[in-house]
């Protein structure tokens, strides 16, 4: 093959193109705010992006076989309170996180169900437990913020091994084993087959349904591992925890060009959207101190992101 | 079989049609026994709250999104979704206080509604033509909008309160005509205009053609992309209307009106039997969806839930959505068993 067929099948052009602009937006800023890009600060607001990270793995498998979960957001709301509330009655911290872990499974199962088996679009289901999730974790919890946990627990969120914080270190694991799972597993072609043609996988005898509600599963788990980790970070567990959360999630993994029409993503582009929403949102909050300008800019990269990406697969085709 | 449902039906030379029409109006049977007998059992057990002050104040909640409701019945019966509303409700919430304050730009009322109708269009116009011709999913896109709007309106208002609207624009919101509240006028309006547009014309038709199957519309000659700009445009100007019936009520306008409003009007839509799959449902069913929910808020507050009540609100709302797709589910798996068996 000559060196320009190689260059022509290279299939990793967007994900290049991606590291260009992530490398690009760290130049700019480091110009702009050399004290913002010291590595000091950097290490510091890097324990904030673990929680998006972590849901953005499961939610890339969802939306490569053409789902998506609105709701992950209020699922962590949910774990949260659960956390809060067994603690509280005095159980031990960590059969608490279980639980809560193990809540957010459930809610991410029912979720599985209704798509798997009720067969109703995900976007209808997820919308639905979006708003049920997140009103049953205030209707529980009255809205009111529970904290005091030992620190034997918010080391979990606030503790390092050899310099990496532990929620880094957990994460690592989780995309390890993720991309492990896409890449070079039978299930990580399914994934990418099913979001291609899902008839004719049942055709060909793959157990779509059950996979689709283990991946709703996935998701929901990472929801209350997410929970339990930003409640250790904050030392409070509340019923707002994780709003809008589901935007930051799904503007990663699109801007990280997974189609939303399935069947096309990779997790490399994943982590980039990560680093790319997380670097923005903690500039603009940075520099002009103003939440308002985050919701701004995470709406329209969504926007400017999602019409990349159609125009992209235009050209494909 | 199909034929004596045909007959039953008023005997019309289609059966087919007449079997899907039976079909879809089926749900709106279902939601409107529901809401008979909440109705019923509400008022035997608390005789005041059939009282007709009572029940105004209900239909005045309910207005806005019944408005808001028709346009995106359209945009979901051609197959898109729009869940930006509840943001833009907020932006043109914010427009509008911030035209008319006598603190601030100090218009006049027509003006200010002009710009809010203005604002509300261009803004449903924006999010079609992203959709239409930006080839990105509805859902993503919206979202998208739902953000930045609501981003944009919390940069317009800069973290204040707007409290003193003119008396001309408070009109809008509190005034009666003849006894019945502008906005319940209003609402009836833009519901028979819309199921007169939705049933009696051509427009009407196409917009059901290209839900049910766009491959056949395109061949029979429609834009599909006009006629879902059409839908988005629509719901965009309903939500300006939303706004200038409800937003002059509010004694503040803040950066948050109409958080939540986006799930409440999906919720409603879907749950008053259109489908997400998009092609089949009916104003009737939404409107219908929209006085069901709107009932049971009044219930949880009878029940003197207080602060509770809106927190179960939204857990209540999620599990009606559920609750819906389940039925349907199992309508169709039993509709399907029939046809099964009446083939053996």
């Amino acid at each position: 093959m000559t060196t320009l067929g190689r260059l022509r099948t290279f299939s990793y052009w967007y994900e290049v193109g991606l590291l260009g602009l992530f490398v690009a937006l760290m130049v700019v800023i480091s110009q702009v705010e050399p004290a913002f890009a010291s590595r000091q600060v950097q290490a510091e607001l890097s324990t904030h992006v673990f929680e998006l990270a972590i849901l953005a793995l499961p939610m890339t498998f969802i939306m490569i076989t053409g789902g998506i979960d609105l709701s992950v957001g209020s699922t962590m709301a949910l774990s949260a309170v659960v956390l809060g509330l067994i603690f509280e009655r005095g159980a031990p911290p960590s059969v608490a996180a279980l639980l809560a872990v193990l809540a957010g499974a459930m809610a991410g199962a029912l979720n599985g169900v209704f798509v798997a088996h009720v067969h109703v679009h995900p976007l209808i289901v997820t919308l639905a437990t979006l708003s049920a999730y997140r009103g049953i974790a205030e209707g529980v919890s009255l809205g009111r913020p529970i904290s005091g946990f030992p620190e034997q627990f918010t080391s979990l969120g606030t503790g390092t091994v050899a310099g990496v914080p532990l929620p880094g270190i957990i994460f690592a694991l989780a995309a390890l084993g993720s991309g492990v799972m896409l890449m070079w597993s039978a299930f990580g072609r399914r994934l990418y087959a099913i979001g291609f043609n899902e008839n004719a996988c049942r055709f060909s005898g793959i157990s779509v349904d059950r996979i689709k509600l283990m991946l709703y599963t996935l998701s929901g788990t990472a929801a209350g591992l997410a929970a339990v980790i930003f409640a250790a970070r904050r030392n409070t567990a509340k019923a707002d925890v994780g709003l809008d959360m589901e935007l930051n999630v799904i503007t990663a993994v699109v801007l990280g060009g997974t189609s939303v029409f399935g069947g096309r993503g990779t997790l490399v582009g994943t982590l980039l959207g990560v680093a790319l929403i997380h670097e923005t949102s903690e500039f603009v909050s940075w520099r002009w101190h103003s939440d308002e300008s985050i919701l701004l800019a995470i709406g329209v990269l969504l926007v400017v992101s999602v019409l990349l990406n159609g125009l992209l697969l235009k050209r494909r085709q | 079989m199909i034929s004596q449902e045909a007959a039953r039906t008023g005997g019309t030379d289609r059966p087919f049609k007449a079997a899907l029409t039976r079909l879809a109006q089926r749900r709106e049977y279902g939601v409107g026994f529901l809401l008979a007998a909440t109705l019923i059992a509400v008022s035997w057990k608390n005789p005041a709250f059939a009282s007709a002050a009572n029940l105004s104040d209900l239909l005045v909640q309910c207005a806005p999104a019944v408005i808001v409701g028709c346009g995106l019945t359209f945009v979901i019966v051609t197959g898109e979704i729009d869940i930006s509303v509840g943001s833009l409700l907020g932006l043109l919430a914010a427009v509008m206080g911030l035209a008319c304050s006598p603190q601030r730009a100090n218009w006049p009322v027509v003006p200010t509604v002009l710009a809010t109708l203005l604002a509300g269009t261009a803004s449903g116009f924006l999010t079609g033509a992203l959709v239409t011709f930006g080839r990105a999913p509805s859902i993503i896109i919206t979202l998208g909008m739902l953000t930045a709007l609501r981003g944009l309106t919390e940069l317009l208002m800069g973290g204040e309160w707007i409290t003193d609207l003119p008396a001309g624009l408070r009109t809008l919101g509190t005034g009666s005509l003849l006894g019945i509240p502008i906005s319940v006028l209003v609402a009836a309006v833009v519901v028979v205009g819309s199921a007169l547009l939705a049933g009696r014309t051509a427009l009407g038709l196409q917009i059901y053609a290209v839900g049910s199957n766009p491959e056949a519309a395109r061949l029979a000659g429609l834009s599909i992309r006009r006629l879902r700009l059409f839908a988005f445009t629509l719901t965009g100007l309903l939500t300006a209307v939303a706004a200038l019936v409800s937003v002059p009520q509010l004694s503040v306008i803040e950066s948050g009106v109409g958080k939540g409003f986006e799930l409440l009007v999906v919720t409603c839509v879907v749950v008053g039997g259109t489908s997400i799959r998009g092609g089949s449902g009916g104003i009737l069913g939404t409107v219908l969806a929209v006085l069901l929910l709107g009932i049971v808020r009044t219930v949880l507050v009878f029940l003197k839930l207080g602060e509770m009540a809106t927190y179960w609100e939204r857990a209540i709302q999620g599990g009606f959505v559920l609750a819906a797709v389940l039925a349907d589910h199992l309508a169709r798996r039993s509709s399907a068993a029939r046809a099964a068996g009446g083939q053996t």
